[in-house]
């Protein structure tokens, strides 16, 4: 029995203009993403084989992850040149994207963009219907009036409904994937496939979530015009609203400075050294390194309070607004990818560390050091650190809202008057 | 006959509960995202001041010519509309070490958000079963029945919906002002609030276009349900998918040298290279004050700083050759740092040129979407968008010329009083001339802001011509 509601519901689906319509969107989207993604990636990469240090340059740098084509993250924001100046001081190279302000104004159109947002309107809209639809046509109580239990005909529906969703993303997401996979630019091995397939089933359980919401919806509704509209503002309260008001509210929580005053702290802290040593009584070559190592310190002590400061905000905001899915759908998939916050701040660290092993070297009077420098490594962190830094948390919460959302249906359902 | 309908149609949606849900969650945001971030104003504007005395304090012990930029350079204060509009994030971006990645993440939530994502989903639920809603319920074949025309029935859904769609959106907008204006620390003035006014006007332009889309997909449709689906086809299409995509295509259809490398080269060439060229043509002024003068002068250059501080005032011949050499010197490195600083400027210019285009076609794809023309259009009238940056930049050039001004005459003092002045030496730089920013005027924003206004104005042209079209061809039964 089971197996026919499912069969008749996907034929349903497969027939619909809703099937036409969301497909396409998904061809559309899905197509046009990783293809600008992947050009982007390409960028991105010719830039990195462009700044790669020579032994005598003591520049850290990271290439950009073949996976920032799915998720793109902050990988441009980790792919800057780190170069190591005088006295422990780091200069940054700028993005490539930072001369044209419009990519600031705008969302980066990745495959995470598409399936928190595009792709969760597509679950909520194939749902949204599946019950109320039912009960305004008639159907529903025709087929509750022969031997079918009900928790049957909704794991019927779920499964219908959720298949007629979900294939037609995965087989398109893999058809892109093998596309891209084609050019010698991006090789995957076994681990970026595994990184890969965890993406996909996370954004299959983000997506269950949304449909069971659209499901619940609609068995909390007498009429699917209503159900409509109640799940287009609850999705935009959680993929847009709370997300982004929880990462302005936790900054009520946790004061930061701003950037720019620590960059002015920085700069106080270098003109003030040199400024003294230029007037100072004695000018040899252990002065110099004094100071340079004051200002090695001073810097040290000015990121050591800032990062903390920052990773708390981080914390916070990922506590607040960890309440809607898709945030911590977007932690899951960025650390999966290795462009989320957790390796940035692993980035910033190792950054660090590599200044602490080359700042004292020799400069030259513009303020170059110079000598023979071990190359920077970095290696992104593994899935199992990953798993264990949060990883397994966000995901534990995606399936507890899957949870919550189908047993809040289930008992909606139970209750529901089909008449 | 028109009021008529339009009273009918404000009737109908009242009492829906689309319009309701809507009322509530536009109220309860607005008025939330204006109070979080009237704190993050607050925060900002201490911040900003901190700054300000972090470096007059400095400036007042430590400041000397070598070493004034950028720390002397002027500062943006808070945005006077950063409660209500984000606009272009701040410390996202400012080739920091610790460049803020969270905006990168989660977009800030503002009044634009309001506007672009819940009031066009609004009006695109107000408008999808506007036409073929009322074909479905029978009601449509009944009023085309009387004698009213089918233009006065499309024009009175029109203004009936738009202005049920107003009375959330403006009741949210005013509370939020209300919650400004009450705020004693929140400076507005006339002007704030006239551009508080066009920015509005500016959302009702945009609120509009989206009724109409929906409208114009009801009248092109029979059924409900699919011009639902459709309406939302086209508004991820333009809000979500467009305006993200046009930076991407914009970057790949035209490329520019990689930033990077080009500020290398820039340092390379006003660094190292200038060091060397500086160090060049100083050598060159020694050789030539070796020939002239001999052992003494030898003599002279193994002094050091502070020995030649009592030295040269104790003996006028040492101090006369002291002052001319010193002079040809910092002539030699001024002429380097000329040379070295045109090579410079040749291909900042180029990489500048090329992200000028490449920002303009970025600018001009999106502007294929509505939101995009209202993203521009609201930034820029509440002066926190690109305009106000490249505003900021021209005044900080410009102040950047009266400061130069100011330094060099200070300086010019500063030797006739001690000959012993160099870069290195202290100046007391407490009475420059202030940096003391104004908004640029609002007339001249809002000139910048016509084209994109005017895009938008031609988006709701195109769809009420459609639907009217449509509409007139429609089989109401």
């Amino acid at each position: 029995m089971l197996g026919t509601i499912i069969r008749k519901e996907i034929q349903e689906n497969l027939f619909s203009y809703r099937f036409l319509v969301i497909t396409l969107l998904t061809v559309v989207l899905v197509f046009t993403s990783l293809l600008v993604m992947y050009r982007d990636y390409q960028l991105r990469l010719e830039n990195y084989e462009l700044l790669r240090p020579t032994s005598s340059q003591p520049v850290a740098i990271i290439p950009p992850s073949p996976l920032s084509i799915f998720i793109n993250g902050l990988d441009a924001n980790l792919g800057r040149g780190y170069e190591i100046r005088f006295g422990g001081t780091i200069m940054v190279g700028s993005k490539q994207q930072s001369v044209n302000t419009l990519f600031r104004m705008f969302t980066t159109p990745d495959l995470l963009y598409v399936v928190k947002a595009v792709m969760a309107l597509c679950a909520l809209l194939f749902a949204f219907n599946a019950i109320s639809g039912e009960k305004e046509s008639g159907t529903i109580r025709l087929l509750l009036a022969n031997r079918l239990g009900r928790t049957e005909l909704l794991i019927g529906k779920w499964i219908g409904g959720f298949a007629s969703l979900a294939v037609p993303f995965v087989l398109l997401v893999l058809v892109g994937t093998v596309l891209v996979t084609l050019s010698p630019q991006v090789q995957f091995g076994p681990d970026e496939w595994l990184r890969l397939s965890l993406l996909l089933a996370a954004a299959l359980v983000y997506l269950a979530v949304f449909y069971s919401l659209g499901v619940c919806i609609s068995a909390l509704c007498r009429r699917s015009a209503s159900a409509l509209v109640i799940s287009l503002f609850t999705w935009a309260v959680l993929v847009f609203v709370i997300p982004n008001l929880g990462n302005i509210f936790a900054r009520q929580l946790v004061e930061v400075p701003s950037v720019q005053s620590l960059e002015i702290r920085r700069q106080v802290i270098w003109i003030k050294e040199i400024f003294e040593f230029i007037h100072g009584q004695t000018r040899s070559r252990e002065e110099i390194q004094k100071r340079m190592a004051t200002i090695n310190s001073e810097n040290d002590r000015l990121i050591a309070d800032y990062r903390g400061l920052f990773n708390s905000l981080v914390d916070k905001t990922k506590e607040i607004s960890r309440i809607s899915p898709a945030a911590a759908y977007t932690f899951l998939a960025t650390d999966l990818a290795g462009t989320g916050l957790l390796e940035e701040r692993r980035a910033k660290q190792a950054v660090l560390e590599y200044k602490n092993l080359v700042w004292d070297k020799p400069t030259d009077s513009s303020g170059k050091i110079e000598g023979d420098f071990s190359a920077f490594s970095y290696q992104r962190s593994s899935l199992r650190e990953i798993m264990a830094q949060g990883g397994l948390i966000n995901l534990a919460i995606l399936l507890l809202f899957n949870t919550i959302a189908f047993s809040a249906a289930y008992v909606a359902f139970l209750r529901y008057d089909v008449r | 006959m028109l009021t008529t309908i339009i009273f009918k149609e404000i009737h109908d949606n009242i009492l829906n509960l689309r319009f309701i849900v809507g009322f509530i969650l536009c109220v309860l945001l607005t008025l939330s995202c204006v109070m979080i971030l009237t704190h993050d104003y607050r925060q900002e504007v201490k911040d900003y001041g901190t700054r300000i005395s972090q470096v007059d304090d400095f400036l007042g012990k430590y400041a000397h010519r070598n070493r004034l930029y950028p720390l002397i350079l002027p500062q943006k204060p808070p945005d006077a509309f950063r409660p209500l509009m984000v606009g272009i994030p701040r410390d996202a971006d400012l080739g920091s070490f610790d460049d803020n990645p969270l905006p990168a993440i989660f977009p800030p939530l503002d009044l634009m958000f309001i506007v672009t994502i819940i009031m066009s989903l609004l009006a695109i639920l107000f408008s999808y079963d506007a036409v073929s809603g009322e074909r479905e319920s029978g009601t449509l074949k009944l009023i085309s029945s009387n004698s009213v025309s089918r233009a006065s029935i499309l024009v009175g859904k029109w203004v009936g919906g738009t202005i049920s769609l107003l009375i959330p959106f403006l009741f949210s907008v005013l509370a939020g002002g209300l919650y400004i204006a009450i705020q004693p620390d929140l400076p507005w003035d006339t002007s704030a609030w006239l551009s508080f006014v066009m920015l509005v006007l500016a959302s009702v332009t945009f609120i509009s276009v989206f009724y109409l889309l929906g409208l114009f997909v009801s009248a092109v449709t029979r059924s409900a349900a699919v011009s639902i689906l459709s309406s939302i086809f086209l508004w991820v299409l333009l809000v979500l998918v467009l305006p993200n995509l046009s930076p991407f295509l914009a970057a790949q259809l035209k490329r520019i040298p990689s930033v990077n490398k080009v500020n290398r080269e820039v340092f390379h060439l006003t660094q190292e290279e200038r060091d060397e060229v500086g160090r060049k043509l100083s050598q060159q002024v020694r050789d030539k004050y070796q020939k002239q003068y001999g052992k003494p002068f030898e003599d002279y250059l193994a002094l050091a700083e502070n020995e030649i501080r009592a030295r040269v005032s104790a003996d006028p011949q040492l101090m006369a050759m002291h002052e001319s050499f010193r002079k040809e010197v910092d002539q030699a490195w001024e002429e380097a740092n000329r040379i070295q600083g045109e090579k410079a400027r040749k291909i900042q210019e180029d990489l500048k040129l090329k992200a000028e285009s490449q920002t303009r076609l970025a600018r001009q794809l999106a502007c294929l979407s509505p939101y995009a023309d209202y993203a521009f259009t609201a930034t820029d009238i509440s002066g926190t968008g690109m305009r106000s940056l490249r505003y900021f930049e021209g005044i900080t050039e410009e102040y950047s010329g009266v400061l130069w001004d100011y330094l060099q005459k200070k300086e010019v003092a500063a030797k006739a009083r001690d000959p012993l002045f160099d870069e290195n030496s202290f100046i007391d730089l407490g009475d420059r001339p202030r940096f003391e920013y104004r908004e640029e005027p609002l007339r001249a924003r809002l000139k910048g802001v016509l084209p994109y206004w005017g895009v938008l104005l031609v988006f709701n042209c195109i769809f009420f011509a459609g639907a009217f079209v449509a509409f007139i061809r429609y089989d109401v039964r």
